[in-house]
């Protein structure tokens, strides 16, 4: 073999992409920046550790704050607001999404098109522009509060945000279009001759959501419904600056935690907490989607 | 029969209602925030008082916003770079490739996308503090690119599956090496998804504050991070300004995407 050879079948080796060396610098670098970061996480969560100057100098196996995580009230509470919020907002983002993807099966070219450009321009905004902007319209001289005192309807200022409610309705709305994407998606791949067929057996158009279009969207729903909750239940964006600071979710505390009160222990652990939490909720979301396809399934015997 | 036709008008027109009202909650708030952005007043109060430029005009004299954004450019570069040089490559293997594990292969790329940012974020922050590697705008940068990298490798996979072998096996036919038929064959073919890919991911490392706001270095500050800390302290059209300089990024990346896959494309 000549020296020129081997670089040759090497390159073509890759290029071919049989082999698994093309992979091979990017299987390196997630074991190094994802894999063992994520191990060590693990271990300083079951650790005390002694911090200085941001490096880590000692750690000793210690149960301590693992333990102290699950009696504290204030863990509890938080998760509690967090699972409720996270939850709400996938309810709502479905309840709001399926009809614009609806409105995407029936509609023409135009309608299908401002869909697309509205649902996919939110996701290349940053979220705290999308956030900033509820400030603008529930903020004490914002565009809801002006409105209704022009209108008579008020005369003081009503306390939007800094509420719940202001919370939940910046989850939802910033959450929106990635629920409606996965179900464009499997709305794009509907075949309508399945529609003019129910219609042709006599099913109204509601009877033919019901039972042709709804069935076969479920899949979408379930992938929209695993993104939102997963995003919501772990922003802290929108918590922070509509909650006004007193609204403390799971992600803010991590963000107190490890941040501003250097707790690293702690955080490991909430982190930790809260992945566990997310991939069960996302579990059970899986299942409930696999148990509807196959109940629709079912269904249509 | 009359009844239930009446009645199904009904229940259409309601959900067409809903997603109508859905896509004004979708467009309203960007189009208040320019709005608000021409503002003449020192804060925010709605209706606008007057129309002024002024607050643009004094974005690009704020010097600490701007070395933020110019930041956020080069994460937004670097992250996209590392993605296009480590992505594609690994999806030809995911796409092609018949060793064992290569089903894994793709899981395993795929992965990190799954895990919620924060923790991810969190999870680098503390392994850097345990080998001594501070944040910095490389570590943001390496940890933002592992965190979309799946969105590349899945993008240049859907294409990469819907390319006709046929294509490849002609040229090496006529003579070409493997080298030639990629250049010349499958690397045009693969561009359209090579550019979308980049346009999401530039649009990470520019945007992210999950994974950045704990590896990000304390000296170059990026534009999520100060945005997030201005938005908390003050109530300027000035931060309106900077959103909608912000949403106009945005619509430049969606001409870009539908310019290179289309727009109903993203999704595959």
């Amino acid at each position: 073999m000549t020296a020129t050879a081997l670089p040759r079948r090497l390159l073509d080796e890759v290029l071919s992409g049989r082999g698994i060396w093309p992979a091979v610098p990017a299987v390196v670098v997630l074991t190094v920046v994802a894999v063992i970061p994520f191990c060590i996480l693990l271990s300083l969560g079951f650790s005390d550790i002694t911090v200085s100057r941001g490096v880590i100098v000692s750690q000793t196996f210690s149960l301590r704050h693992l333990a102290t995580a699950l009696s504290d009230p204030l863990y509890q509470i938080t998760f509690q607001r967090s699972l409720t919020l996270a939850l709400s907002t996938t309810a709502l983002c479905v309840l709001l999404g399926f009809p614009v993807a609806y409105l995407f099966l029936i509609g023409n070219a135009w309608m299908r098109r401002i869909i697309l450009v509205l649902t996919i321009a939110p996701i290349l905004t940053s979220g705290i522009v999308r956030t900033y902007s509820w400030i603008v319209i529930l903020g004490g001289r914002g565009v809801v509060n002006s409105l209704l005192i022009d209108l008579g309807v008020i005369s003081a200022p009503l306390r939007i945000i800094n509420t719940q409610w202001a919370v939940i309705i910046g989850m939802v709305q910033v959450h929106l279009p990635i629920m409606i994407l996965p179900l464009i998606a499997v709305m794009s791949r509907h075949d309508r001759r399945l529609d003019e067929a129910s219609a042709n057996l006599g099913a109204s158009r509601l009877g033919t959501l019901r039972h042709v279009i709804l069935p076969l969207s479920i899949g979408g729903l379930g992938t929209g419904a695993a993104l939102v909750f997963t995003l919501s239940y772990t922003t802290f964006v929108v918590p922070q600056l509509l909650g006004g600071g007193n609204y403390l979710n799971a992600a803010t505390m991590i963000y107190e935690q490890i941040v501003y009160s250097l707790e690293w222990s702690k955080g490991a652990v909430t982190a930790l907490l809260l992945m566990l939490s997310c991939l069960s909720v996302l579990a059970v979301i899986t299942w409930l989607t696999n148990l509807g396809t196959r109940w629709t399934r079912a269904s249509q015997r | 029969m009359r009844g239930s036709d009446w009645l199904d008008r009904l229940g259409i027109g309601a959900l067409i209602g809903v997603a109508l009202f859905s896509l004004a909650l979708l467009l309203l708030p960007a189009v208040i925030v320019v709005i608000m952005s021409f503002d003449t007043r020192g804060y925010i109060s709605f209706p606008p008082a007057g129309f002024t430029f002024d607050w643009y005009a004094r974005l690009f004299n704020q010097p600490v916003l701007m070395g933020a954004m110019w930041t956020s450019i080069k994460v937004g570069v670097y992250v996209t770079v590392l993605c296009i040089a480590l992505g594609v490559p690994t999806a030809l293997a995911c796409a092609r490739g018949d060793f064992r594990g290569a089903a894994g292969l793709s899981v395993f790329v795929l992965l990190p996308h799954m895990v919620p940012g924060i923790v991810l974020g969190v999870a680098v922050l503390f392994a850097g503090a345990l080998f001594g590697i501070g944040p910095s705008i490389w570590l943001q940068s390496i940890s933002l690119a592992v965190y979309v990298m799946a969105v590349m490798v899945r993008t240049v996979m859907a294409r990469l599956q819907k390319l006709d072998p046929l294509l490849e096996q002609a040229a090496s036919n006529l003579g070409a090496t493997r080298w030639q038929s990629f250049r010349t064959i499958t690397l045009p073919l693969l561009m359209p998804a090579i550019l979308a890919g980049a346009v999401f991911t530039f649009i990470e490392g520019f945007d992210n504050l999950s994974v950045t706001i704990f590896t990000h270095g304390y000296r170059d500050r990026p534009l999520p991070v100060e945005l997030l800390t201005i938005v908390q302290n003050t109530n300027s059209p000035l931060v309106a300004a900077v959103s909608s300089v912000q949403i106009l990024l945005a619509i430049l990346a969606l001409l870009a995407i539908s310019a290179t896959i289309g727009l109903d494309r993203v999704n595959d």
